[in-house]
């Protein structure tokens, strides 16, 4: 089986062509099920979302390789858009690799985000539901989440937030540790607070004042968090004052000073106060920080934090690199060792068939023998011929697992049972040499008689075979 | 017998002070899971030992100096696993857990060479007189400790360092919320600890007992507490000028402590 991963990201299209690939939820299903239908296609999975459209596949071998571009073109009707420029293709240990990194958010553009792992987790789980995903592409697959949860928990490449919203959320919770039940007053309903806002929310905290020059966009946004809009005059007189205040007025100076703030953690009886200033001019005086309990952050401190983090991700992107090219080169030899299981198989019938033969010939010549003697004769085959097969065994698994495939091809075809053809008088010929059973044991009887009971110790494997059946008493009468 | 115990106890507490460090500075949790059974394991041990040891000694209240420190790095061990418990907190293992060691080596290596001269020691007031103190001691150390910790990490969020050095710690509410219940916890312990000596004392000894700078020490304190929870109530302070105050409560205990040796009625002595 060979894997065949195709697609397009961020790095390599434009987004006007993302979104023309872009495949919704509900229409996973039915594409699948369209890729499986590709001639020698086996397993497919595809993982679709607004940074990626890739299309993972397991095809059989010595069937050519689905044209997954030609499929694409088709399909989303692309035919003249250039999409092939923008595919890249990967293939066996590479298409691995590529995999491990994707769940990894090695090549997210958002370096670390945990995101993508759980859109991984979908695109399988769909895939899955639907049959397309069977052996090859299930292993691979659990082995890639168990790869991310590794890389999460060793290295720390999505520990710190690297965006402004998810900083003051983290500011906030090295503050209040859980934001549950906080309120955050927002001053000026502008996006950038909107933004920060619905981060708050989305871990916590619950109680949402906006206050705006303008009262009816204070109480649209307001709505938005089921929260209450007040005039921009009552946030001095407050007397529930928020422990979050974000604020982002167009103000020409600063709105808020130290006497205020002093005001504020007076009334919250010095209880701690996160302000997060991300207008430009600031909204907040910075003698601010200075107040025992304020905790003053304004854009560029957010901005300096995030890009403090993301070099602390580029550091720790390394290490995830490191333990990626690991484990893709361990899944690529576990990978060849399975596949190398059923060539070993195949061996192991080719012979017992050439046993099974030979006894069968012989068997009128044996019929003097008593049933144990028959059953040793038979054990003394079947231990030879596992003798004889241990070494190519060894070497074919030593083969594959160095990825030598030159080797692994020269041992499965000396014990390709095509190869092995019958003799001219309907008996099992020797390997590639065409020589009859009868003509090697003629050629091995007068070899003996020649040399006063000497045996061929060169002859190939299956002479010696034949020999030792040639070496078995006849039964006497 | 009670060595062995204490020594076993001496050896998983150095196995939970080493753990500590890379389970907290490095998060490892793989280390936290050797450090909590191994500091669960040295306290039942310790508690074993002391168990033991008064039993040994014939009575029921730690009045040797080394029973203290056993009875002491107990109730050490106790608080840290009940802030972890409470507050999922294990930043305190740090401090904790090689202070408990500290308190537990002396008595596990050498004989008992200091104790309570008092004769009335077989009370069971005084069992609580001396526990109270003792739990008292232990909560302020730890109040004392998470106010430091506060006034670290809110200065480091003020002067917005990158948090690789802090990040161990918890949040600064945590922090403030171990503060506040444990200095109220250390002031309960503290009251009913001297209300029981001062029971006992005024019974056996009446009123000559509480001239003594040692007892005397002992009520100042108590009012220095009860001043300190007035005003970080009634100021909220937090961070460096608690740490102010809860120090100043340790000092006047610590003095208390030292006063065993000027104290002519309650001090420890050579047998």
């Amino acid at each position: 089986m060979n894997l065949l991963l195709t697609g397009l990201n961020h790095k390599t299209a434009p987004v006007e062509l993302r979104e023309r690939l872009s495949i919704p939820e509900d229409a996973l299903p039915a594409i699948t099920a369209e890729v499986l239908a590709l001639p020698g296609v086996e397993e497919a999975m595809i993982l679709s979302t607004c940074n990626r459209v890739e299309l993972l596949l397991a095809h059989r071998e010595r069937t050519p390789e689905p044209d997954l571009a030609a499929f694409l073109e088709e399909r989303f009707q692309l035919s003249g858009s250039g999409v092939r420029e923008h595919l890249y293709h990967h293939r066996e240990a590479e298409a691995v690799r590529h995999l491990f990194r994707v769940a990894c958010s090695l090549d997210s553009l958002v370096l670390g985000e945990s995101q993508i792992l759980g859109q991984v987790k979908a695109a399988y789980a769909a895939a899955k539901e639907n049959g397309a995903v069977r052996t090859q592409l299930d292993r691979l697959l659990q082995d890639t989440f168990a790869l991310a949860k590794r890389v999460r928990t060793e290295t720390e490449i999505g520990a710190a937030p690297v965006n402004i919203s998810s900083v003051a959320v983290d500011l906030a919770r090295r503050i209040f540790g859980s934001l549950d039940g906080k309120r955050v007053l927002l001053l000026g309903a502008g996006k950038m607070s909107e933004l920060a806002a619905r981060h708050l929310v989305h871990h916590g905290a619950n109680r949402i004042v906006v206050a705006n020059r303008t009262l009816a966009r204070a109480e649209a946004l307001a709505a938005q968090f089921n929260g209450e809009a007040i005039s921009f005059e009552a946030v001095y007189s407050l007397q529930d004052v928020p422990d979050i205040l974000i604020t982002s007025t167009g103000a020409p100076r600063p709105i808020l000073t130290a006497a205020h703030v002093q005001q504020f953690l007076h009334r919250r009886r010095r209880k701690p106060m996160l302000l997060v200033d991300i207008a430009v001019p600031r909204d907040v005086e910075p003698e601010v920080n200075r107040l025992e309990g304020a905790f003053l952050y304004d854009i560029d401190d957010l901005q300096s934090v995030a890009s403090a983090n993301l070099t602390d991700r580029r550091r720790q992107a390394g290490l995830a690199e490191e333990i990626v090219a690991a484990e893709a080169a361990r899944f690529e030899q576990k990978r060849r060792s399975l596949e190398i299981g059923p060539v070993i198989s195949g061996m192991q019938q080719t012979v017992e068939a050439l046993c099974e033969a030979e006894l069968q010939r012989l068997a009128p010549r044996m019929q003097s023998m008593t049933d144990e003697q028959y059953a040793a004769v038979k054990m003394l085959t079947r231990g030879l011929m596992n003798k004889f097969l241990h070494l190519p065994k060894q070497a074919l698994r030593s083969a594959a697992q160095t990825g030598d495939d030159a080797a692994v091809r020269a041992i499965q075809a000396a014990f390709d049972p095509s190869v092995l053809r019958t003799g001219p008088r309907g008996d099992l010929a020797c390997p590639r040499s065409g020589v009859s059973m009868e003509d090697v044991k003629r050629e091995k009887a007068r070899g003996h008689n020649e040399e006063q009971g000497s045996t061929a110790s060169a002859a190939p494997e299956t002479a010696s075979e034949s020999t030792l059946s040639d070496e078995i008493p006849a039964r006497r009468h | 017998m009670y060595l062995i115990w204490l020594r076993a106890a001496v050896f998983l507490y150095g196995l939970a002070s080493v753990a500590a460090i890379p389970a907290v500075f490095g998060g490892k949790s793989t280390w936290k899971q050797l450090c909590l059974p191994a500091a669960v394991g040295g306290f039942v041990l310790q508690m074993v030992a002391l168990v033991e040891m008064l039993t040994a000694a014939h009575h029921w209240i730690p009045t040797g100096v080394h029973e203290v420190q056993v009875a002491l790095s107990l109730l050490v061990t106790l608080i840290f696993l009940f802030v972890w418990a409470a507050y999922r907190t294990f930043s305190f293992a740090v401090f904790a857990l090689p202070l408990s060691l500290l308190l537990t080596i002396v008595p596990a290596i050498s004989d008992q060479r200091y104790t309570f001269s008092s004769e009335h020691i077989r009370s069971g007031w005084i069992f609580a007189h001396v526990f109270l103190l003792l739990a008292a001691y232990a909560a302020l150390f730890f109040s004392l400790l998470a106010s430091i910790l506060y006034q670290v990490e809110e200065h480091r969020l003020k002067n917005k360092r990158s948090p690789r050095l802090t990040e161990w710690l918890p949040p600064l509410d945590t922090m403030d919320r171990i503060a506040q219940s444990l200095l109220i916890a250390g002031f309960l312990c503290m009251t009913a600890g001297l209300l029981a000596g001062s029971l006992i004392a005024q019974e056996r000894s009446g009123a000559r007992y509480f001239a003594d700078p040692k007892i005397l020490m002992s009520f100042v304190t108590w009012l220095l507490y009860v001043l300190m929870i007035y005003v970080r109530r009634s100021t909220g302070f937090r961070g460096r000028r608690a740490v102010y105050l809860s120090s100043l409560i340790i000092l006047a205990m610590i003095s208390v402590y030292a006063a065993n040796l000027v104290s002519s009625v309650h001090r420890f002595s050579l047998p």
